[in-house]
């Protein structure tokens, strides 16, 4: 089946003109690398790839943020400003069709970052709320940043926090990440050259050795990962390989993760969380604060908004808040969001720009407005 | 109406195929001009076999354009996105074992295992400004076993069409994902297999595409499989 132009459209459109937004197209056929390099090889078997004559991977395009801030970037335009976009992307899915479309807003470059947050989700409700009137909807938020926090002041080694910092938003990659550093694997003897070497800490020899093995093997010493960081790696995991994982800073792990308050109520149960497990949170929790004040700022209603400490998603690029918004009657998410301080540098800008935005499924939107 | 067995059209996976077969009962006629790629079996006008490349084996059965075929499981799985819906593995033959795996330079001295990998492909990009590269001809298992088991998510998968263990000394890939019999090319290009990293444990096996069929063909392909599992 041929998507077709949702008959709402123009009501978007309007709801967008009426934010201030600036409306903007991308081409439908896209270079597939930076989705590719963003999101990670597992798009590969969801979106539709296909060659140009001369070689270049080019795909349809899966979503907007990144053909967004990739026409960002090129344009060197101005910060900071916010576009909308409206049309149809391309996945291959398991149940429903492969085209279908998406309309969103990518605020980028707005400094207050607390402000632009809010805006997003007002933004985001507003539409669904104006194009499913009278619908119970909810609106789940997760921080990223404030579960770094947790890490840092829980003073975990900085390998571990990167690690544990990845795994944010997979339940099942988070606790098998913890059930490795409360009891890590045995490891590889070294070579006894080598593991002198690492016990003396000398990390000018050890690269060196590095080095020479590199060479040995016809590989390069600058095309990939460097002799200087090998050794140093190496230094590190061997220094924390007797170290495990407290009790209490699982526990307190644990019980952070479990943590799901409305909205009003989230910056008390993090603070009650900090007190009994002894930490500070610090400028993410006054962050978090401000936020959720911008957010009754903004007009939207207290009770609909859930904070759920353990909601991420797994991709670096993410860097703050993430929200979905849902509707009773559909299981589905109809709307997701966040904040990607560091997509648009990964995609090539030469300073950093901020961003947040969110992306709402227009067919689930129209099967829910046909059941009305 | 005949069901059509695929086998391997040469080398040593044709000669264990005919041996398993003929063990089983099944002698295959083969023409005598070397050029045809259709034989029989003795006795049986039930069984049609065609000789086809490994590879093609698994694409034809996956497409349910022949009903059985013997191949590696490695070519099996990694054919389909949805394997296990088009064809059942039904008898593993026990020849032709190898395993795919992933290999990192030797050299990588502080890289034993995929959490190892996970850190390594995490600091990549920061430090390199492109991401971790993982050749191999094999990339939905690469996929598979890097992204859902591993939760690894930001690296990029160089298709190799040969010679995949060369990779990491041309500079075409940091990583490879490659099958191996004794690890013997392996070590000679001074790479290491991961202690856990294992993706399949491969062996010629005996698949059924999944399709209805007439009883009669039921009957002869149960016939043939429990034949092969040494019923």
């Amino acid at each position: 089946m041929t998507a077709r132009y949702p008959e709402f459209a123009e009501d978007i459109l309007a709801h967008f003109a009426a934010r201030g937004t600036e409306l903007v197209d991308v081409p439908v056929i896209q270079p597939a690398d930076p989705f590719l390099d963003m999101a990670g090889e597992d798009l590969r078997r969801r979106i539709f790839l296909t060659e140009s004559e001369t070689g270049e991977t080019l795909c349809l395009r899966p979503e907007f943020t990144i053909p967004v801030c990739r026409d960002h970037i090129a344009n060197r335009a101005g910060t900071p400003r916010r576009y909308a976009y409206l049309g149809e992307v391309f996945r291959q899915r398991r149940e429903g069709g492969a085209e279908f479309f998406q309309a969103g807003i990518e605020d980028l470059g707005s400094p207050d970052m607390a402000e632009a947050d809010a805006r997003s989700i007002a933004d985001a409700h507003a539409l669904i709320d104006g194009l499913l009137p009278g619908a119970a909807i909810s609106v789940t938020l997760g921080d990223q940043r404030v579960f770094e926090a947790v890490l840092a002041a829980l003073g975990l080694p900085r390998g571990w926090q990167k690690r544990l910092a990845r795994a944010f938003g997979s339940p099942e990659l988070l606790k098998s990440a913890l059930a490795d550093l409360a009891d890590p694997p045995r490891k590889a003897p070294l070579p006894e050259d080598v593991s002198e070497l690492v016990a003396a800490g000398d990390h000018a020899a050890l690269s060196a050795h590095v080095a020479e093995r590199m060479g040995e093997a016809g590989i390069s010493a600058h095309a990939g990962r460097e002799p200087d960081e090998i050794a140093a790696r190496l230094i590190e995991k061997t220094q924390l390989s007797s170290v495990r994982l407290a009790p209490d800073a699982l526990s307190a792990l644990e019980a952070f993760l479990s943590i799901r308050a409305p909205l009003r109520k989230a910056g008390d149960a993090l603070r009650g969380f900090a007190g009994d497990a002894g930490i500070s949170l610090g400028a993410a929790l006054e962050a978090f604060g401000r936020r959720a004040r911008a957010l009754s700022e903004n007009g939207l209603p207290d009770d609909v908004m859930t904070y759920d400490a353990g909601f991420g998603r797994p991709l670096d690029y993410y860097t703050g808040l993430v929200f979905e918004i849902s509707v009773t009657g559909e299981d589905r998410p109809l709307a997701g969001g966040g904040r990607y301080d560091r997509l648009l540098t990964l995609l090539g800008a030469e300073t950093s720009i901020p961003g947040v935005g969110f992306s709402v499924w227009l067919d689930r939107v129209a099967s829910l407005r046909g059941g009305v | 109406m005949a069901v059509t067995l695929a086998i391997p059209s040469k080398g040593r996976l044709k000669e264990a195929a005919l041996e398993r077969l003929a063990k089983a009962g099944l002698e295959i006629v083969q023409p005598g001009d070397d050029r045809r790629y259709r034989a029989v079996v003795k006795g049986r006008d039930d069984i049609e076999i065609a000789l086809l490349s490994a590879g093609e084996i698994a694409r034809e059965v996956g497409l349910g354009k022949v009903d059985l075929g013997i191949t590696g499981e490695d070519l099996l799985s990694e054919s389909f996105g949805d394997a296990d819906g088009r064809f059942e593995i039904a008898a593993r033959l026990g020849f032709g074992r190898a395993d795919v795996v992933v290999a990192v330079p030797e050299c990588w001295l502080d890289v034993d295992t995929m959490g190892d990998l996970d850190d390594v492909a995490a600091e990549f990009r920061q430090r390199h400004g492109r991401r971790l590269r993982i050749a191999t001809k094999y990339w939905r298992l690469t996929q598979k076993f890097f992204s859902a088991q591993h939760g690894i998510q930001v690296y990029r998968i160089v298709e190799s069409l040969g010679a995949t263990e060369g990779a990491p000394a041309a500079g075409s890939a940091d990583v490879i994902v490659d099958i191996t019999t004794t690890g013997s090319t392996l070590k000679a290009n001074h790479l290491k297999v991961l202690s856990d990293g294992v993706i399949l444990r491969s062996e010629a096996c005996l698949a059924v595409a999944r399709k209805d069929r007439p009883e009669v063909e039921e009957a002869v392909i149960a016939g043939l499989v429990g034949r092969l599992n040494g019923h």
